[in-house]
This record gives C-alpha cells, sequence and structure tokens, in this order.
C-alpha cells in the first residue's frame, strides 16, 4: 500500500524472476508481446512490487546491450501516446487536446535517455509541425511514421 | 462514566433530535452544535465499493467520487451554517444591553472573551476554504488517483473544523452561562466569572491549537482527545452552573436562581440530561450492532443517523476522515454511554458499520502505527528547489508546494532520488526532481503556454504512479 514494497530487495532480480515466470527470457519480448501498453500496465502485470520506472529502465539495459536504443525510444513514445490519447492523434487541437499531446510527448521526453533527448525534442516539432493524420495510434516500435520521424541509425 | 458525565447526544445528534431541543430563545449556541451532525434528506444509496489503493476503481469510481466529493461538501455546509450560528451568538452576546448593574459579557475585561471565540472562527473558515478549494481541484483533475488523493488533503482541515467548531459551541455555551451570572446573579463575582472563563479557555487551548495547525497528525491525536476533553468540560460547566446556584439560594434568590438557571438557554448541550432517543427517531446504529458487542452496550444505543453514517463511511473509505477519529466524533455522538468505553475503541460491530476493514486502515496515512512501521519522513512531490516555477503556475495558498509531501521509507526515497542500483540502463538517470521538472518543462512547451495547476498535478500525478509513490498528500517542510 505504500508503495515501498517495489523499492525493497533486489530489483533486478525480481524484475529477471517475474519476467521468465511469464515465460520470456527478456524484458523486452515480453514488452513485445505488449506493444503500445502503458509502462505502468507492464509493471502492474509482473506484480505490484514493480515499478513502471524500473520497466523502463530494464528495457533501456536490454536495448543498451542490443544497440537498439533509438528502437527502444520509439517503442516508449507509442506506449506514452496510447496512454495519453485513447483515442489515437486528435483531429483538432484544441486546448485541451494539444494539453494531452503535451503531456505525452512530455512525457516522453523525460523518459528518454540522455543519448536521445536532441533526437526526441525534433520528433515533437515535426508531430506538431506536420500533425499526423486524427486516430494516428503507433502500435508499436515498427510503426511507419514512427521509423520515419526516428529511423534506426545505431552504430 | 458516571450519571454526571457530560451528554451531548440530544443536541448533537440528528434531524429527529430537532424537537428535542428547546425553543429558540436568544441564544444560538445549541442549534449550531445540532446543525453540526445534522443531515437532512436521503441519501442516495451508493454501492460501497472504495477508492481501492489510491489508484482509483473503475467503472463506479467516477460516481464514487462525485458522491465523496458530495459527503465532504455537506459537511463543508454544516459546518459552516454552525459557524455562522457561532457567530451571531456571539455578536448578540457582544450587543447585548446590560440589565442592571452595568454588568455583561460584551463590555470590559470579559470581551477578551467574546474576541476568542471569534478569533476561533477566523482559522474555521479558512480551514473550510481550503477544504472547498481541494474539492474544487479535485473535481477538475481527470486522475482518479489524484483526485483521491486530492480528497484525501481535506481530511485533516474537515476534522480540524468539525471538532474545532464542536468546541467552539461548548465555548459559547460558557460564555452565556458567564453573561446570564454577570446580568443576574450580583454574588456571583466578576474575579469568579473571570477566573473560571480563564481555566476553561486554558482547558480547552493545546486542543484548539493543535487543531488550528491544520497538520495531518497534530489533528488527528487532539480530534482523539476532544471526548475527553469534553467530558473535562462538562464538569466545569456543572460545577460553575452547581456554585452560581448555591450562591444565589444562599443569598435568598431561589426564584431568581431558578428563572436564571433553568431557562432554556441554559439547556444546553453540556446540561445534564438523560438519553432520550429522538422524537422521530432516525435509523440508529443501534440495539443490533452495540447489544451483539458482548453485551457491553446493554440497554443503551447509539443514536446517529443513517444518513450520517453513511455520510462517515464514505470518508473513511476514502481517507478522509480515519476510523479512530470517527469514534470520537460517534463517540461524543453518542454522549455518555460511549464515554465510558475504552479511551478508543468502539466495539467492532460499531466499527465494521462506519467502513472500518483493514484495507482501509492501511489506506490512512496517519495509521502506519497500526502497520507496526515507524513514521517514515515526509518530502515534496513538487521539487521545492523549483518553488518559484511552481508559484508562477498557481502552487501559493491552498496549493502551496508544502501541501503535497508524501511519506516515503528512507529506500525508497533515496531509490528515487537516484540511489541505490534499480537503474539498469545507463544512459537515463531516473532521478526524481530532475524527471518531473523535464515532463513539467517539455509538456509547456509542447503547450504552447504556461501549464495551470491542475495540469502539472495531473502530470506529477502520471509520474508518482510510474514510480509508485502513493497519493497520500499531507503537509510538511521537510526534505
Amino acid at each position: 500500500m505504500s508503495g515501498g514494497e517495489a523499492w525493497r530487495g533486489d530489483i533486478q532480480a525480481r524484475l529477471d524472476a517475474r519476467v521468465r515466470e511469464r515465460g520470456y527470457d527478456s524484458l523486452t519480448a515480453f514488452a513485445e508481446a505488449r506493444p503500445a501498453v502503458p509502462l505502468h500496465a507492464l509493471a502492474d502485470e509482473l506484480g505490484n512490487d514493480v515499478a513502471a520506472v524500473q520497466v523502463l529502465s530494464g528495457l533501456l539495459a536490454e536495448a543498451e546491450q542490443r544497440q537498439e536504443v533509438t528502437r527502444f525510444v520509439r517503442d516508449v513514445l507509442a506506449r506514452m501516446l496510447s496512454q495519453g490519447l485513447s483515442d489515437g492523434w486528435p483531429a483538432v487541437l484544441d486546448d485541451a487536446n494539444r494539453f494531452k499531446v503535451a503531456k505525452a510527448l512530455g512525457a516522453w521526453s523525460a523518459y528518454t535517455p540522455e543519448t536521445h533527448e536532441e533526437r526526441a525534442q525534433r520528433v515533437g516539432d515535426a508531430l506538431l509541425a506536420n500533425p499526423p493524420p486524427a486516430g494516428w495510434r503507433p502500435l508499436g516500435p515498427d510503426d511507419a511514421l514512427l521509423r520515419r520521424l526516428l529511423p534506426d541509425d545505431e552504430p | 462514566m458516571r450519571a454526571d458525565a457530560l451528554l451531548l447526544a440530544m443536541a448533537l445528534l440528528t434531524t429527529g433530535c430537532a424537537s428535542v431541543t428547546q425553543p429558540s430563545g436568544p441564544f444560538a449556541g445549541s442549534d449550531a452544535r445540532q446543525r453540526l451532525w445534522r443531515h437532512a434528506g436521503p441519501r442516495d444509496d451508493a454501492t460501497l465499493a472504495g477508492p481501492g489503493n489510491g489508484a482509483g476503481a473503475v467503472g463506479g469510481g467516477e460516481r464514487n467520487a462525485a458522491l465523496t466529493r458530495q459527503a465532504i461538501l455537506e459537511s463543508i455546509d454544516e459546518t459552516k451554517g454552525s459557524l455562522e450560528d457561532i457567530q451571531s451568538t456571539l455578536s448578540k452576546l457582544r450587543e447585548r444591553a446590560p440589565v442592571f448593574n452595568g454588568r455583561r459579557l460584551g463590555s470590559g475585561v470579559f470581551t477578551r472573551y467574546l474576541d476568542h471565540g471569534a478569533g476561533q472562527v477566523t482559522w474555521m473558515r479558512g480551514a473550510l476554504g481550503s477544504a472547498t478549494t481541494l474539492t474544487g481541484v479535485a473535481s477538475e483533475v481527470g486522475d482518479a488517483g489524484l483526485q483521491w488523493g486530492l480528497l484525501r488533503m481535506t481530511g485533516p482541515r474537515l476534522q480540524a473544523a468539525m471538532f474545532g467548531t464542536l468546541l467552539l459551541a461548548t465555548w459559547v455555551d460558557f460564555l452565556q452561562l458567564s453573561d446570564a451570572l454577570l446580568r443576574e446573579c450580583p454574588m456571583c463575582s466578576d474575579e469568579k466569572v473571570f477566573a473560571d472563563l480563564h481555566r476553561v479557555q486554558t482547558l480547552m487551548e493545546p486542543t484548539l491549537s493543535d487543531l488550528s495547525a491544520l497538520d495531518t497528525e497534530r489533528v488527528e491525536a487532539a480530534a482523539l482527545e476532544v471526548p475527553q476533553l469534553m467530558g473535562k468540560l462538562s464538569r466545569e460547566f456543572n460545577a460553575i452552573h452547581a456554585n452560581a446556584r448555591s450562591a444565589m439560594e444562599q443569598g435568598g434568590k431561589v426564584g431568581v436562581a431558578a428563572q436564571v438557571l433553568e431557562m432554556p438557554a441554559m439547556l444546553s448541550t453540556l446540561k445534564l440530561t438523560t438519553p432520550r432517543p429522538p422524537a422521530s427517531a432516525p435509523a440508529t446504529l443501534g440495539e443490533g450492532l452495540v447489544m451483539s458487542a458482548g453485551g457491553v452496550m446493554a440497554g443503551s444505543r447509539i443514536v446517529v443517523s443513517a444518513e450520517w453514517v453513511e455520510m462517515m463511511r464514505r470518508l473513511v473509505q476514502a481517507g478522509v476522515l480515519s476510523i479512530p477519529v470517527v469514534s470520537a466524533a460517534v463517540r461524543i455522538h453518542g454522549g455518555q454511554v460511549l464515554m465510558a468505553q475504552a479511551p478508543r475503541d468502539l466495539p467492532g460491530d460499531v466499527r465494521e458499520a462506519l467502513g472500518d476493514s483493514p484495507e482501509v486502515r492501511g489506506m490512512h496515512v496517519t495509521n502506519k502505527a497500526k502497520a507496526g512501521m515507524p513514521e517514515a519522513p515526509k518530502h515534496h512531490v513538487l521539487p521545492k528547489e523549483h518553488r518559484e516555477w511552481f508559484e508562477q503556475r498557481g502552487f501559493t495558498g491552498d496549493l502551496d508546494i508544502d501541501q503535497f509531501c508524501v511519506r516515503l521509507e528512507q529506500a525508497h526515497h533515496e531509490a528515487i532520488h537516484g540511489g541505490g542500483n534499480w537503474r539498469l540502463g545507463r544512459t537515463w538517470p531516473g532521478e526524481w526532481n530532475q524527471l518531473v521538472m523535464r515532463a513539467l518543462r517539455n509538456a509547456e512547451l509542447r503547450a504552447g503556454r504556461m501549464l495551470t495547476s491542475r495540469e502539472v498535478l495531473e502530470i506529477v500525478a502520471e509520474r508518482m504512479t510510474d514510480y509508485r509513490v502513493p497519493m497520500n498528500f499531507s503537509s510538511g517542510r521537510g526534505p
């Protein structure tokens, strides 16, 4: 209830164990099977003692190892957009909708690793300057528009 | 407790009690107290799905939140109404012309006691205003967890005002008695009346001062002391009353004594009476429940209205009020019978009827003693090194960032501030303050305008969810 459970014990070991219990050999595989599902929902599925930011950090660690950080960044954006814009990209960017978009993009850039911060800013600028079609809802990191805005260019 | 213990039951109880009270005289104190707990009109029958662990219930969650808001607003309104009555009584006391000897409460050294009452009214109004503001903000936010968090923030304010108003109404009773003595009892010296009031004021002082601090823990502790304090106050009242009577009778004023001391206004809430069921008996939290509690309460009933129980249950489930505090209120409601019970606890069935459950207990932040945990330190959710930034976005007064503190265990606190080894990815620091400010500043940039306080809270609430920071806000100035 206090939320403190998620921060006791060996966090990495707990994440690994929960993922394995669910039949996946990596956190990435677990998450890939749940594309565009918000991070907090992934955490809830792994247990009340798992926090969304721990899942985020674990996914990033695996992406760093595989040199797929850009893909990870796209993946997180898809999750943030589906969390914040349940009906997809709004048809009209009135004040209320603009705030929803701003909240989702703001959170995404806060969750973006330092290496990708500038690129994330440019993606946000591009989305607002040339809005995607109404109802656009990227279903994962392989969404065509996302890939165009943030192509893989891992060294 | 003994037969001479105070009885608030009649005047405190419910709508049904209206017929028991005295005809309206020049004084309004008793009315004020009745109103404090009165609930007119049937309440919507609501499903009692609780708000869950603060993350918000699904389905009926919104309706549930709306009902909780309504319960809070009703409590606020009633307490406000009581305060208005008290204020009007205070003005009447101030303005009443002297009778024959020129003595009255509204002049000379005694005015300080009227001023004391007026001063209390001021902070209680402030607390209620603040609770109203928070309820309003809660109604505007989309995030369910945040909404419950904001509603729970009204708890200490509401509690302080409710119990403060009760004490203040009692203070007004003493003032009325003193005014009557000054006017009608030549044998009652100024010095004696002055000293009596001073003693009563001193008795109330620590509790009132804790209540007026509006700090979660202090308010709760003070509220729990109120039933006992009311017992002491009733003994004071009875002693002053008895002394005056005997002085007047010795002075050969038997007839006057009867007139003065038995006049309707003196039959105040502190007057010794025997509990009677209200005429239009409201549903009782009654025999069934109480009798089953090992027969302890045999022959007596706790009489409170079904509406009141429902309102309290809702507020307890939402975590706005704690069970111990509601128990204190019930014990005051129930008068002497319940005062005789163990100082803190109501019979289990009564607690159950009020919505007590391990779940609910665990939800209330101030109940960590029961969880067997030491009190975790408080931390600002909105980084205080950016206080000015928040102030510019409306975080002042009731929404000051000091109002948004949460208790976190050391490990939790260190982890979210960049400690521990949980950050598996190297290139994302995940430090709370930086992260929150990045999310806020970026959102503002994208919105193309300054965020409102509501929007800031929504963004922060999402991050709190992601860090599993509980949305149990309390005020604090800690780190």
